[in-house]
């Protein structure tokens, strides 16, 4: 397996992160403007800066056809970022929110992007031609909390959104003259705007970090506070899910989550590494780190001679054991993954933004 | 059978676990971000207390919350002296807060020292580097306060010493007056 | 009529200025619904908890102390009176008391090991932390509502007039000696349960809305 590809950008933490279609342009939330880098050979240069907002930028989401990029911030608003030849332009969302934008992402069909909000509400905002607008509309109930995260169901219609007061819900975002129905399936049958398709809610109740469709869209996984992922397979509109599975981990709490094919997940978070979990209706299992463990440069550090011990004694009065470096290549939490490269249904490489200003390319 | 290495441990494990933190603005004033284990606005973004205890006098008070975490600490004070030196020295301390990045200006009710710790501080210092300076901290203030009161005793001693000296001394002249006297007397019988 | 003369006794007082009107609305974060946040719990009353601490304290005197200790783990009182949950932190507390240092880890990991084993240490974590919360905020500060250990039986604030001269008498008083011993007991497992549960574990005490 070859090395994870790193990339040390900057000393700020990395909100979010959206590389284009091409990969050859990556989009950086970084404090209160989003980045631009392009791929230069094996290194990322800074190419643009889209500067629009005053405050941290939360979310960043490039839509992989069109090319537009749309960003949200915790001052309130969502800007779409249109491709001309002279650069990006900004065009302001209508998002009738007073709290902060949180999390975007723009649906797979790119004609909507939902935005979570901490005004309790989410803005599914789409385009309308006569106003030459985006404007939305908003997922109101039951939501009581900040929404922290929001994902795409593939059909577009179907999100789910993770909250602060410790649900996972799914709701129907349909939206007349802009979605075609959508067929049937686990999750409902007819679905008119703001249906709430499911509420998920764990035993230990953590904020909920990340949610996630299956590739299928038949499963739904979310991370959450307390340290656990859980994955609901629904059976049917009105039936209670076949199953729903939970595994609490011994490890630090998750912020992110992506499913590899329908029967792996790899999800990261505090512990500044990735982990993958395995399993299907019938269970699911941690099955490991993809950290690579002893690297060479730090193994050598971690023993040191009795020499050297008892110098630094002399010299500082105390054993000095160099801990000032995680064991692990990103040196500060991990907040979100995406899929970077899939082919055949299965994610082959994906990325990992974090804390530490970092961006892995990580080998699934 | 000591109970410092597993309180340390314990105060430790806990802190980590505490030190999940993230960005969070605040959902009720609008454009604001706040640390919301003070602002105490929401409940759902409060978390359970937690307490360490050595005994009833040396505890930790770890007060989670999604962005910020307060963490209070109970130095033992066994006698009056302790109880004295404990508060001049948090005070002196908590004047100078700015200085120490996480310390709060004032402690809260029942504890002699807070720590208020904001997800800004989790993306600049590096977590256990944290928590390292919190136990260092805490096993600092004992060593300063056990060595204050050695000292604060012998200081007391050698008052003590020069302050009873000096009557003794006192009471020597009187004796030789008084022999002096005795003698003038006997010289004049 | 000039607005002035509306006044009442009330509104000139400032009392109306500490209300905190956040309160009053419905819709206010402050009044956020926390009991969305777990599962509805049947409640234990005072008698059930009784009869199995009864059970608990029966496979104990058998030797038993593994299934004593999941026979406790298994029924936490989350919903009841309070003295419901003391006297089951109580027998909690009593069962941990009486099994050696040795036995705690190989038992922790038959424990986690077993189906449910990761929520019964979750609990007995729950259960570290009250008790330890609970001997100290029995000393009279903080929460008076607050339960007392077993060994918390001795109060009293400072020991009565010490002057801090004398060496001999300087170091805490008996009543410290008895709590901090219970501690210690509550931190060794403590360090054991984090060995074999992890940090997943601490981080589920403090989301968990279903407190013991």
């Amino acid at each position: 397996m070859a090395a994870p590809e790193v990339h040390h950008l900057f000393h700020n933490p990395i909100a979010d992160h959206s590389f284009s279609a091409d990969r050859k342009t990556l989009a950086i939330a970084r404090d209160t403007a989003v980045e631009l880098y392009s791929r230069v050979g094996n290194a990322f240069k800074l190419k643009d800066e889209l500067k629009g907002h005053d405050k941290i930028v939360t979310s960043v989401d490039i839509a992989p056809h069109s090319g537009r990029i749309v960003s949200c911030s915790q001052d309130r608003n969502a800007l779409v970022w249109e491709p001309s030849p002279t650069g990006y332009k900004p065009t302001l969302v209508l998002l009738r929110i007073n709290r902060a934008a949180t999390f975007v992402r723009w649906s797979p069909s790119e004609t909507k992007f939902a935005v979570g909000s901490g005004d309790r509400v989410i803005a599914v905002c789409y385009f309308e031609e006569e106003n030459d607008w985006w404007v939305s509309k908003h997922l109101k109930k039951p939501i009581r909390s900040t929404i922290t995260t929001v994902a795409w169901h593939p059909n577009s219609v179907l999100l789910a959104a993770g909250s602060t007061d410790a649900h996972a819900r799914v709701f129907s975002s349909f939206i007349k003259g802009v979605d075609a129905r959508p067929d049937p399936g686990v999750w409902g049958e007819r679905l008119p705007f703001n249906t709430v398709c499911g509420e998920y809610l764990n035993n230990s109740a953590g904020w909920v970090h990340s949610v996630s469709f299956s590739p299928s869209g038949d499963a739904l996984a979310f991370a959450a506070h307390d340290s656990s992922i859980t994955v609901v397979y629904p059976s049917g509109p009105d039936q209670p899910p076949k199953a729903i599975i939970s595994i609490n981990t011994q490890l630090l709490p998750f912020m992110s989550l992506i499913w590899n094919g329908e029967a792996e997940i790899i999800a990261a978070g505090y512990d500044c590494e990735a982990f993958r979990f395995k399993g299907g209706p019938d269970g699911w299992q941690l099955s490991g780190t993809l950290e690579a463990k002893g690297r060479p440069g730090l193994a050598g550090n971690r023993e040191e001679s009795a020499l050297n011990m008892f110098k630094q004694m002399d010299l500082k009065g105390k054993v000095n054991k160099d801990d000032t470096q995680r064991n692990t290549i990103h040196q500060n939490t991990i907040t979100m993954l995406r899929p970077y490269e899939a082919s055949g249904g299965a994610v082959t490489k994906f990325s990992s933004t974090g804390v530490d200003g970092r961006i892995v390319i990580w080998n699934a | 059978m000591s109970t410092l290495r597993p309180y340390r441990n314990a105060v430790r494990a806990s802190l980590t676990a505490a030190l999940c933190l993230s960005n969070f603005a605040s959902q009720v004033a609008e454009r604001h971000n706040v640390p919301e284990v003070e602002a105490k606005t929401s409940p759902e973004l409060l978390l359970n207390n937690l307490v360490v205890a050595r005994n009833k006098d040396e505890r930790v008070l770890i007060e989670p919350s999604i962005n910020s975490v307060r963490v209070s600490i109970k130095v033992k004070q066994a006698d009056e002296i302790e109880d004295i030196l404990v508060h001049k020295f948090s005070r002196f301390l908590s004047q100078r807060a700015e200085s120490f990045l996480i310390l709060r200006r004032k402690p809260i009710q029942d504890y002699d020292i807070s720590f208020l710790i904001t997800n800004t501080h989790t993306e600049q210092l590096l977590t256990n580097k944290l928590v390292d300076f919190i136990l260092a901290f805490m096993e600092d203030v004992d060593k300063e306060i056990s060595e204050m009161k050695l000292f604060v005793n012998s200081r007391a001693r050698s008052v003590a010493e020069t302050f009873l000296v000096q009557p003794e001394a006192k009471l020597g002249a009187i004796t030789d007056r008084e022999r002096g006297k005795a003698r003038f007397a006997g010289v004049e019988g | 009529m000039s607005i002035i003369q509306q006044h009442t006794a009330a509104s000139l007082s400032d009392a109306w200025r500490t209300i905190d009107i956040d309160a009053l609305v419905e819709d206010s974060s402050v009044n956020f619904d926390t009991s969305t946040l777990h599962p509805p719990q049947p409640e234990t009353s005072e008698a059930e908890v009784r009869q199995i601490n009864g059970q608990v304290r029966q496979l104990l005197r058998g030797g038993d102390a593994e299934g004593a200790l999941r026979g406790a783990l298994e029924t936490p009182v989350y919903n009841g009176p309070d003295a419901a949950k003391d006297a089951h932190l109580h027998t909690v507390i009593e069962v941990l008391q009486s099994i050696k240092a040795s036995d705690m880890t190989p038992m922790l990991q038959r424990i986690y090991a077993t189906p449910g084993g990761s929520e019964c240490l979750d609990v007995l974590m729950k259960y570290l932390y009250k008790g330890m919360a609970a001997t100290t905020t029995a000393s009279g500060s903080g929460d008076s509502s607050a339960p007392r250990t077993p060994t918390s039986g001795v109060r009293g604030g400072m020991t009565p007039q010490q002057t801090g001269f004398s060496q001999v008498g300087a170091r805490a008083g008996a009543s410290s000696d008895s709590t901090g011993a219970a501690m210690s007991v509550l931190l060794s497992w403590h360090e054991k349960v984090v060995d074999v549960a992890g940090m997943g574990c601490i981080g589920r005490c403090m989301t968990d809305w279903r407190k013991v």
